[in-house]
């Protein structure tokens, strides 16, 4: 039983995909093109949590792992309704790929008290939705990922998820404490209230913790502590097309039976 | 570097490429084909064993059919604490498995069941998981190459892993061709211990429905719906219908509910390669693109002119698809271009 629930939501700063321009010279992103943003996809997790609280009491924390321009995503998810927030920064986490990346957010989850941590399904950054899987493995705790909907049955220890699978879905009902990644796309997120806004902007004060605070050693985190490299970088030319614009669907079809695909 | 990091694992201890087969019920998701077919080249190239890891209740046909289609062991989990998949049961087993096998490379298919799995299986093993590739290689030291699409597709980048093992990724459905079928091939199947018990899970599986499991990476042709189609789905399926093709979608399309997740083409979807690609309503997002540049011959439909998608077309029609689509169709089946007398096909 699960009374007054800790809900953590981790939330991240990415490049804005719209604005993202790429280095012609070196075909890399050029990350300082593009304003940050919150990631669209931490949107749609702040919205589930927030109707879990809604519908279940407790309390919300956002928490981010960056540096301390990440702020900026903590103001917005308090703006939309979270309690309070808490920035993890610190040197030692430059460099981290998806291992360290989980660690740190586990014992973030952990320092903070969380019976539930509510993700986004991936980032637009990196797009590889590890993260969530990686912070309930380290924390030996159930998950559920690309949730749809999710029902509270706190006072019996549980949470109930729909998750989307190949061609269909599942029902699945996971022990507290328990990490949900959330499928894009499926939770409405509510407008920040004028009222929010103007206390995250102005009030509003982060909780700001380093890897010490969280228990964490330098060396277990950061570059050092990252199984993954990058050996190298491609530049894809693009598939050539032959770009003719035809007039009508006549013309289509007349295309297609020279160009042998149909006929 | 060797040995500097945290964690790190000495390479020669670990060999062989294993390749998790993802079974629901009996069915095996194609994904799990198309890794081996692949893995088998890298196994040769390695000079090591391709092993098929197979967990799940009663799967000892889709062990065999493993050892049918390219590997050399099926190490096979089998208890009905594995029916349906739950992360924390397979990642378990995965995890003692590892412990005892020590393998060098692990293959995962990129569904949400494969995502889900490899990013709980990666944690315990301190392994290096490389999401979503679309290449694989092996470099002069033997180490794995996994190769993944970068910033929208612009760029292929490589990811190594010097330190950890085994060395993971999970790769994208539709990107390779599945292994045939050998019903004379000879393997060995061997039955492992089973770590898990039902009374240490922590999740419960209350309803699995699935219904449309249509495979649009083996589609010849494709007619894919995307916001412009307003969630009417008529006119495309109408044409899909003439062309006897595969209905897709973007993933707004999908977001929006009116196609489901399994049809959806792109970054966070699939690969797909047919013969035609006729894409309506479809802005064209680098996303949406990567996953349909391989077709070969594209068609788009689409009433922006300035909309991406004609960069990336054969042919372009500027125009209403509530109008084009109905026409095309027509056309096509007036000229004889179709076959008129087709069977529908079944609505998704």
């Amino acid at each position: 039983m699960t009374t007054d629930p800790t809900i953590v939501v981790g939330v991240k700063q990415v490049p804005d995909d719209d604005e993202v321009r790429i280095d012609p010279d070196t075909g890399h992103l050029d990350r300082a093109s593009a304003p940050a943003v919150l990631n669209p996809p931490d949107r749609d997790a702040l919205e589930a949590a927030l109707s879990l609280r809604d519908a279940a009491g407790g309390t919300v924390v956002a928490v981010t792992m960056g540096p301390p321009t990440a702020t900026d995503v903590l103001e917005e998810a308090v703006a939309m309704g979270c309690d309070d927030a808490a920035l993890i920064t610190d040197r030692a986490f430059a460099g981290s790929d998806t291992w360290p990346t989980s660690l740190t957010l586990a014992a973030a989850a952990e320092s903070l008290g969380a019976d539930v941590f509510v993700c986004g399904e991936e980032t637009t950054d990196s797009s590889t939705g590890q993260v969530p899987p990686g912070i309930a493995a380290h924390l030996g705790w159930a998950q559920v990922t690309y949730a749809e909907a999710l029902e509270p049955e706190f006072d019996d220890g549980r949470l109930v998820a729909r998750r989307d699978v190949e061609g269909g879905y599942e029902i699945v009902a996971a022990d507290l404490p328990v990490v949900v990644a959330v499928a894009y796309g499926e939770f409405e997120p509510r407008p920040a209230g004028l009222h929010r806004k103007l206390y995250a902007e102005t009030e509003f004060e982060p909780l700001e913790l380093s890897a010490e605070d969280i228990g964490l050693d330098d060396g277990e985190v950061g570059i050092g502590a990252s199984p993954t490299e990058v050996g190298g970088m491609e530049t894809v030319e693009p598939v050539e097309r032959e770009r003719e614009t035809v007039e009508d669907a006549a013309e289509l079809a007349d295309a297609l039976a020279d160009a042998g695909v149909v006929g | 570097m060797s040995g500097e990091k945290a964690g790190a694992v000495d390479p020669d201890a670990y060999s062989d490429v294993w390749v998790f087969v993802e079974e629901h019920a009996g069915d095996v998701m194609t994904v799990s084909w198309e890794l081996l077919g692949e893995a088998r080249g890298l196994a040769d190239d390695l000079g090591e064993d391709l092993v098929a890891l197979v967990i799940g209740e009663d799967v000892d046909e889709v062990a065999r059919e493993a050892v049918e289609r390219g590997a050399d062991r099926a190490l096979v989990a089998d208890d009905p604490v594995f029916e349906p998949y739950r992360a924390d049961p397979y990642g378990e087993q995965f995890r003692a498995l590892v412990e005892d096998r020590h393998p060098a490379v692990v293959l995962i298919g990129g569904t949400h069941t494969g995502r889900d799995f490899a990013g709980r299986v990666a944690v315990p093993a301190h392994a290096g998981l490389t999401a979503d590739c679309t290449e694989l290689g092996v470099d002069d030291d033997g180490l794995l190459e996994a190769r993944r699409p970068a910033f929208g597709g612009n760029v292929l980048a490589t990811i190594v892993c010097e330190d950890h093992r085994p060395q993971m990724a999970t790769v994208r459905p539709g990107v390779f061709a599945a292994a045939d079928r050998d019903p004379d091939r000879d393997g060995e199947t061997e039955q492992v211990d089973v770590v898990v018990d039902e009374r240490d899970t922590l999740s419960e599986v209350r309803e699995r429905v699935v219904g449309d499991t249509a495979d649009i990476t083996e589609a010849d042709r494709i007619v894919a719906v995307g916001g412009g189609c307003d969630g009417d789905l008529a006119p495309a399926e109408e044409l899909a219908d003439a062309l006897d093709a595969e209905l897709a979608a973007s993933r707004k399309a999908v977001d929006e509910g009116w196609v489901d997740g399994s049809r959806q083409v792109g970054q966070t979807g699939k690969t797909v390669r047919p013969e035609l690609y006729v894409a309506v309503g479809i802005s064209g997002a680098v996303q949406h693109v990567e996953g349909m540049n391989d077709s070969e011959v594209v068609v788009a439909v689409n009433d922006d002119p300035n909309a991406p998608i004609f960069e990336h077309a054969d042919y372009g029609v500027v125009g209403d698809l509530f109008e084009v689509c109905p026409a095309l169709a027509e056309r096509l089946r007036e000229d004889g271009l179709v076959d008129a007398d087709a069977e529908p096909e079944a609505k998704p």
